[in-house]
């Protein structure tokens, strides 16, 4: 029955009606409201079965009570196989629907394709960020940040993004909390992920995996510009890296 | 049965002739039941300390600024807090609590190795000295996260001394665990009362078993990565170089090991619930084989999912850790509406084992739920290493621990000193505690979903992170502050009157509420017969231990849940 | 004893099914060496365990119906006191420490633990415990 009330949450109503159950932003890339969806349906089900379930541990607290002059024992039942059954084969179906919509969308999630739009590159050492433009540009266009100046990432609306991440150094994180996303940036090995950013906007962006002293200094930002900004900010920071080359 | 030789010069009463004497009695004891109360207090010791450290953290993180702390010191912080709580609390108070219990449960005179038993203690006192005086040495403490990632590890990223001390002592005192493990195992089936078939031991005493089979299969584990750790960084070895894939590969051992590690901490404890709960509402524990069957598929599935804590790496296989993670959640559901079937119909009063039986039920329950949103790599991917993780396992692990052990010391004062603890000043310590737990982490879960990572020494004024830090801060300092309460019970109820009598609470079910309070040094001066789970209670209760019947013509789904073994018994046919 | 074989036993199908799925669906090494390894350990003890039973009557714990008076007699030898364990652990620790701080430290320790647990194994076999 719960399941079917999950799949119904799920498929028919809209999740921008719901409640985000805290998420941070709606709709900012292609796939953040597939993640909405799945979080608001998931919290929608776990909240009901711990209702279910605190109320029947609060029943017998308050209804079984021991009475000031009650001298016997109650029935000393050992066990009673249907309810058994029944909340051994309950929960299995519960999580059997959770986990075809998990498999679903994690491989959405993770798709990346052969022809993206733009290629970043993503470089992470303590601790701060390096992003290059490398489909845009070249790998000289290329944004170092420091902890006291955390780097800006600009990104184009409505045009997708397939992100590579190599680290210099020790495990970091690249997570974007709007993008309802993030991925480990791993020493020895290139990490991949493609994002369609969908809103305007500046988001934060923090390491996420314990580097050292200063973790937490570790920041970035996002700019979601239009396509037309972007071109214009590339175009100004090629200009600016030659100029400081030069000098 | 035999008495063992009495030392000589030696008393057989708990009077001892001086203080010295006491010292070297209980530093030369083979008796499980000392030893046990050594673990107990050593690792209660523990808990102040990590407990004071996590007080530490939250009076940095109540405002942005670093006011106390550097990040570095922060980081030590964390590492140890995290290390200590589950190395150095948690593991040993399991020892501890099924050394002093589980030879009882059982009718055995101690332990099936009674030196090696003392020696484990020994190993876990020693490691977890060493692993704390890294705090002592110039560099600091480790400072490399509990789950002590490659290459942060490595002696190029964490050159300090203390991170040596931190590995060497982790392995030393997880050599303790594994000989404990051993120990516990072998006496278990070597060593029951006659009639103690292996489904009439009690929950807790399965759950001891189940535990210890973990303990074996998860330690070496981690005892071979801490060595091989070390002979990277003393001896010029690159197992765990980056560019061999040696981050991957540390993150795999270590949460094939550190996943068993948290059921490993968990288990024993829904043990202790699965003895209080049915004493206090005075009948048997519900779906006695249902329980076990439940607790030995969470046992061995708790084995495979361990890369559930890497969903974000981009590099493991998620359908398959998700879906055994998922499954998991059956049999610890099933346990859970056992425990309220125990309470269903039942005749309860609210001492306060039962209390805190019941605040483990509440606070429980909500960790199970995040974990399964986590469970979910779409789900998991935005708020892994987020406050929610740390609202998640802080919900699952205190509530189970901290709660259980509560619940475990009010029950089993009696048996171990012979004298009660305290019921108001254990009300108010309960309360104390429950508000104080709740306000700290239930605000954890809004920040870590808002964007706050885990282990930041800091966040910015511009964050938005500040007012739930504050309130969480103010929840820590009523957490730390509700365990004055007990320490005064502590103190207060050794002064207090022996209780004089076997079973204190009434309607105690088990073997160890069969024998004197506390008990003698091998345990028992008579059993009585063992018919069913509830040897104790068929002793003081024979007039309703007569109308119990083992069910008829038992099919399979009798077999795997049904009752307990009560063939034999006065009621039914033999 | 068994019941105890069968526990394990069934961990060694189950940590070897999951072995076999686990490197068929990821083809990861870590994961499935662990895994069968696991399954090697279960075995192990199982074995043992399944084995004992065929060969040992049943015993007074396995019997529904046992008595107590079935057990009665000498149960064995417990240790009253000791003072060997400190003593190996002690050592132990040194020889941890070693690994850390130089092999002068790890020498003391190896020997000291050495002839701790020579006393240890031999401590009931010595002086007025002859036997």
């Amino acid at each position: 029955m719960l399941g079917s009330v999950l799949l119904t949450v799920l498929t028919a109503c809209s999740s921008d009606d719901m409640p985000t159950f805290a998420m941070p932003v709606r709709h900012a890339t292609n796939q953040s409201n597939r993640i909405l969806s799945l979080w608001q349906g998931s919290w929608i089900a776990a909240l009901a079965v711990g209702a279910i379930t605190w109320g029947l541990i609060l029943w017998p607290v308050i209804a079984h009570r021991r009475r000031r002059d009650q001298t016997e024992l109650p029935p000393q039942t050992r066990y009673n196989l249907p309810i058994e059954v029944f909340y051994t084969a309950v929960p299995l179906i519960m999580v059997a629907v959770f986990f075809y919509f998990t498999a679903r969308d994690e491989d959405r999630i993770m798709r990346t394709s052969a022809h993206p739009e733009h290629r970043i590159s993503v470089s992470a050492q303590q601790w701060s960020w390096q992003f290059t433009y490398t489909s845009d540009a070249d790998s000289s266009t290329t944004v170092t940040g420091t902890p006291g100046h955390p780097p800006t990432l600009y990104l184009p609306e409505g045009e997708s993004v397939l992100f590579s991440l190599r680290s210099n150094d020790v495990i970091h994180s690249f997570w974007v909390p709007a993008f309802l996303f993030k991925m480990d940036v791993i020493p020895g090995r290139t990490n991949h992920f493609q994002i369609t950013p969908t809103q305007l906007g500046r988001f934060k962006g923090r390491c996420a995996e314990l580097c050292g002293q200063d973790h937490s200094r570790m920041l970035f930002n996002v700019k979601v510009v239009s396509p037309a900004d972007y071109q214009t900010y590339l175009t100004d920071l090629k200009q600016r890296l030659a100029e400081g080359a030069a000098q | 049965m035999t008495i063992a030789t009495p030392r000589p010069g030696a008393t057989g009463t708990l009077r001892t002739r001086n203080k010295g004497h006491a010292v070297v009695r209980w530093v030369t004891s083979t008796d499980h039941k000392i030893i046990g109360q050594l673990y107990l207090i050593t690792s209660f010791v523990f808990f102040l300390i990590g407990g004071l450290m996590a007080m530490m953290m939250r009076a940095e993180l109540a405002r942005p600024g670093n006011q106390f702390f550097t990040n570095e010191q922060y980081n030590q912080l964390f590492t140890m807090h995290g290390t200590i709580m589950l190395l150095l609390f948690a593991t040993p108070l399991f020892v501890g609590f099924a050394n002093v219990i589980m030879p009882l449960q059982i009718g055995a005179p101690d332990v099936a190795f009674p030196r090696l038993n003392m020696f484990s203690y020994w190993l876990f006192l020693f490691g977890g000295l060493i692993v704390t005086a890294g705090f002592l040495t110039p560099g600091g403490a480790a400072a490399f996260g509990w789950f002590a990632y490659a290459p942060l590890n490595s002696q190029a990223f964490s050159p300090g001394v203390g991170s040596d001390m931190w590995i060497m002592g982790l392995a030393l005192a997880g050599f303790g665990t594994i000989l404990g493990g051993v120990n516990f195992i072998t006496t278990i089936f070597c060593m029951r009362a006659p009639g103690m078939t292996m489904f009439r031991m009690p929950i807790f005493t399965w759950n001891i078993l189940l535990t210890s089979v973990l303990v074996l299969m998860a330690f070496p584990v981690l005892a071979a990565a801490l060595l091989v750790l070390e002979a990277d960084r003393k001896f010029g070895a690159h197992v765990f170089d980056p560019q061999n894939n040696g981050a991957l590969l540390w993150q795999h051992l270590f949460w094939f090991f550190g996943h068993p590690e948290v059921y490993i901490i968990a288990l024993p404890f829904f043990g202790i619930v699965s003895e209080i709960l049915p004493v206090f509402s005075r009948k048997p524990i519900f779906g006695y084989k249902g329980l076990v069957f439940a607790t030995i598929a969470i046992a061995g599935l708790s084995v495979t999912v361990w890369a559930h804590h890497m969903f974000p790496t981009g590099a493991v296989l998620l359908p398959f850790f998700s879906f055994m993670t998922f499954l998991i959640a059956v049999p610890t559901g099933v346990k859970f509406f056992n425990w309220i079937g125990t309470m269903w119909g039942g005749s309860l009063t609210f001492e306060t084992p039962m209390l805190w039986s019941i605040g483990f039920l509440i606070t429980f329950l909500f960790g199970g739920l995040t974990g399964m949103i986590l469970a979910s790599p779409p789900l998991d991917w935005p708020v892994s290493d987020s406050y929610f993780v740390v609202a998640h396992f802080h919900y699952v692990v205190f509530g189970t621990v901290v709660f259980a052990m509560f619940a475990g010391f009010y029950f089993w004062w009696p048996k171990m000193t012979g004298r009660m603890l305290d019921e108001r000043l254990g009300k108010i310590h309960f309360w104390t505690l429950f508000v104080g737990f709740h306000t700290t982490f239930l605000i954890q879960h809004w920040l870590g979903v808002i964007g706050m990572p885990r282990r930041y020494a800091d966040y910015l004024a511009s964050d938005g992170f500040t007012t739930y830090n504050t309130i969480s801060t103010i929840g820590a300092f009523l957490l730390g502050a509700s365990t004055l309460p007990f320490v005064y019970n502590v103190i207060k109820s050794m002064k207090g009157p022996m209780v004089n009598t076997d079973d204190p609470w009434g309607y105690g079910r088990s073997l160890e509420w069969a024998t004197s309070c506390p008990a003698p040094r091998h345990n028992f001066v008579s059993l009585p017969r063992i018919r069913s789970e509830s040897p104790a209670f068929d002793l003081h209760y024979p007039h309703v231990a007569v109308m119990d019947r083992p069910t008829e013509n038992k099919n399979l789904l009798d077999q795997v849940y049904g009752e307990p073994d009560l063939e034999g018994g006065p009621g039914g046919p033999a | 004893m068994k019941v105890e074989g069968w526990l394990f036993t069934a961990g060694c199908l189950f940590f070897g099914l999951a072995s076999i799925v686990y490197w068929e669906l990821s083809g990861e090494w870590v994961g499935t060496v662990a895994l069968a390894f696991t399954a090697g350990l279960a075995f192990l003890v199982g074995f043992y365990l399944l084995a004992t039973t065929r060969r040992v009557d049943s015993r007074p714990e396995d019997r529904v119906d046992a008595e107590i008076a079935e057990g009665a007699g000498e149960l064995g030898f417990y240790s009253p006191y000791s003072w060997w364990p400190l003593a190996v652990a002690f050592f132990g620790a040194l020889a941890f420490l070693g690994i850390i701080f130089g092999w002068w430290l790890f020498i003391i320790g190896a020997i000291g633990g050495l002839l701790s647990v020579v006393g240890l194994v031999f401590e009931y076999y010595r002086g007025e415990t002859v036997h």
